[in-house]
């Protein structure tokens, strides 16, 4: 019975190249979508772990709650004694000092008069005074616009634009004032020797980088740090892992009533990423709930039309002692049948595509200057080529085939054997 | 001859409903049928030659009456056991002979012995056995749609008897045959009658067809007006 469907669908064309093709469209979208979103989420997290978050990031519970307005005052002190039990329970995994810091930055002339005046939000890294994960992590040189990284006390970096709005060359002199941690004003001046591009408009047009060594003894922080992130191995994110190590860390200091003792939030708990990242999983499964409707309803269709061509011969089949459930059950069978095909199709050219995504992408920097995301948006949207796009199509595929199917057969219930005769005569 | 009745109608009245009330299509009919009769039901059109058939095939139910066949009360039958009496024991040969166009003559034989548990190679030999008693052995792997119309209601009847069925049913077959297709038709099904005493029921208003038939029961507004046996003692076939 199944070769002699088989050969009923492979033989009628008008049977299975319709329902096939809009399978394949519908399942190409879906996989396409998918990927682009898997690319896309992938991204903004990856960015996101790089310049912001961390895998995990440590900070004071105060300075937690108040995240948002960078509030140094609050940030953690004699921070070895937190990093140190750290790097002996997870050996593999990177631990770094971060600290943001806003202010203004004032530019003189030749005569010592003040040129130009900007705000300025200040990020130090591990430059010179780690080693050199953070070099390789935030990639400096492949940013590098012109000049060199800094390498010794009070040297900077500018983004790109910003150094050019505020008219300043290789090797000039700009004085960042701002408060320290303590309220005291702060007042220091930086030697400009490089510019970087990272993509972003945050870093590119207001960023000034320099290494956190100089950010604590600019910010009265000896020994302090506002953030400490944690990397994974190899950089490679895994929120599982995030979350079990940060349970484990949270647990130690679960009891205490201390507003400055450290507290660890995995990235996926972070501002808004974790509303960024529900997003991302409901609207994948919106997207196969609509893919799934509205494909349904045009595959109800041509099931309707396939009914009713093939309506003699389910009149000689109920007239040779087929029952109308087996009939239906084959009808089903045959639907299945196709939305493998289709869903297989689909599959294969959504992957294709996103494959092209992942290698080549589609670079909207254009598009991002006039968006002001709240996260670090990438500037090249890429897909990602994930596990879960070798069967995500079949989902909608296959339920939208047979659910078409099982709404359009229900017309064979309908049949009358008594009128099989006279149905039969023309 | 075997004698033994296979099919009984006792006061069978059918009823269509029609605006408020009722149509009746047939009215108090009694008759039985032998094993290995080959009666025509004779009547002008509107009489209730199919519907008798209909019922008799059960494809539809009695309003009032008795139907037996094969030991079945057809007026009680399930949907599956009206299914599975066609299934096993009933062929029907249409006026048009409806054969599936994606299949070639092998399979569309073939067909009416796929809800049955025969194996594949008991399938082959049935199959092409009932391409030969109709004259087409040599065209089982032809598409259907290659065939002209004798040849297309030839491998309807082989359809309709693969499976050795008690009764074949077959309504106006002839009707759209030309007369030399349709002597060979009628030729064909008589000598299967004759060699493996299979019922055959038809309704007709075809001059033809009469002449080969051994009884002939003439309908008029759904009543049975009269009946005749033919002896064909001295006919050739
Ligand atoms: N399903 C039905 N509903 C209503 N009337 C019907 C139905 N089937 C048959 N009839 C009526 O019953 C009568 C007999 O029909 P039928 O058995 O087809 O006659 P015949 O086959 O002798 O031409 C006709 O008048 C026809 O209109
Ligand atoms: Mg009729």
């Amino acid at each position: 019975m199944i070769k002699f469907l088989l050969n009923g669908i492979l033989r009628d064309k008008s049977r299975s190249v319709l329902p096939v093709i809009i399978v394949s469209i519908g399942v190409m979208l879906t996989v396409l979508l998918s990927g682009y979103m898997a690319g896309v989420f992938g991204d903004v997290v990856t960015q996101s772990a790089k310049f912001d978050t961390g895998h995990v990031k440590i900070m004071s519970k105060a300075y937690a709650e108040n995240i948002d307005q960078l509030p140094n005052d609050l940030a953690l002190l004699g921070i070895n004694e937190v990093i140190a039990p750290l790097q002996e329970a997870y050996p593999d995994m990177d631990w770094v000092k971060r600290i943001k810091f806003g202010g203004l930055l004032d530019v003189l002339d030749e005569e010592g008069e003040s040129k130009g005046q900007g705000p300025v939000t200040g990020m130090s890294f591990e430059i010179y005074s780690g080693n050199d994960s953070e070099l390789k992590r935030m990639n400096f040189e492949d940013a590098l616009v012109e000049g060199s990284i800094p390498a010794a006390k009070n040297e900077a970096l500018l983004g790109v634009k910003f150094a050019d709005q505020l008219g300043l060359k290789l090797g000039d002199e700009m004085t960042f004032i701002g408060s320290t941690m303590n309220g005291s004003m702060a007042f220091t001046v930086f030697k400009l020797v490089g510019t970087v591009r990272f993509g972003t408009a945050v870093m590119d047009e207001g960023a000034m980088i320099i290494d956190v060594a100089d950010a604590q003894h600019l910010l009265d922080m000896e020994n302090g740090t506002s953030e400490i992130l944690g990397y994974l191995d190899n950089d490679v994110y895994d929120e599982e892992a995030t979350l079990e190590i940060s349970k484990v860390f949270n647990a130690r200091y679960a009891d205490s009533k201390d507003e400055f003792a450290p507290i660890m939030i995995p990235l996926k708990k972070q501002g808004e990423l974790e509303e960024l990242i529900t997003l991302a999983d409901s609207m994948s499964a919106l997207l196969i709930a609509i893919f799934i409707f509205a494909m349904s309803i045009v595959l109800w269709n041509t099931g309707l039309l396939a009914g009713l061509r093939r309506y003699k011969e389910f009149g000689i089949r109920l007239s040779l002692g087929e029952t109308k459930g087996h009939i239906y059950k084959t009808f089903i069978g045959e639907a299945i049948l196709i939305g493998i095909i289709g869903s297989i199709i689909g599959t294969i050219i959504g992957l294709i595509g996103i494959y092209y995504l992942q290698e080549v992408g589609i670079d909207i920097s254009s598009m991002m200057d006039q968006i002001d995301a709240g996260f670090m948006m990438p500037s090249v949207m890429r897909g990602k080529v994930t596990p879960n796009l070798f069967y995500i199509g079949f989902i909608p595929g296959l339920f939208a085939m047979v659910l078409g199917n099982m709404l359009s057969g229900m017309g064979i219930y309908k049949r009358q054997t008594a009128s099989l005769m006279k149905e039969l005569e023309v | 001859m075997n004698t033994e009745t296979i099919i009984s109608i006792e006061n069978l009245t059918k009823q269509f409903p029609e605006g408020d009330g009722f149509f009746t299509a047939l009215k108090d009919i009694n008759l039985t049928f032998k094993k290995g009769e080959f009666t025509g039901v004779v009547g002008p059109s509107g009489s209730g030659k199919t519907t008798l058939l209909n019922i008799i095939g059960s494809l539809d139910k009695p309003t009032s009456g008795k139907v037996n066949v094969l030991g079945l009360d057809i007026g009680n039958l399930s949907h599956k056991e009206s299914a599975n009496l066609r299934n096993k024991h009933i062929g029907f040969i249409f006026q048009v002979y409806n054969l599936l166009p994606v299949y070639t003559v092998f399979e569309n034989v073939e067909f009416a012995l796929l809800l049955q548990s025969y194996t594949k190679s008991e399938r082959k030999k049935m199959v092409m056995e009932s391409l030969e008693w109709v004259g087409l052995g040599d065209q089982a792997s032809k598409r259907v749609t290659k065939l002209s119309g004798g040849e297309g209601q030839r491998v309807a009847i082989a359809r309709a008897m693969v499976k050795r069925p008690q009764i074949v049913i077959a309504d106006e077959p002839t009707a759209n045959l030309d007369a030399a297709n349709a002597h060979a038709i009628l030729k064909t099904m008589k000598k299967l009658n004759q060699e493996l005493n299979t019922t055959f029921l038809f309704s007709t208003h075809d001059e033809k067809v009469m002449t080969y038939l051994d009884r002939i029961i003439h309908l008029r507004d759904g009543k049975l007006e009269s009946e005749e046996f033919i002896s064909h003692e001295n006919d050739k076939v």
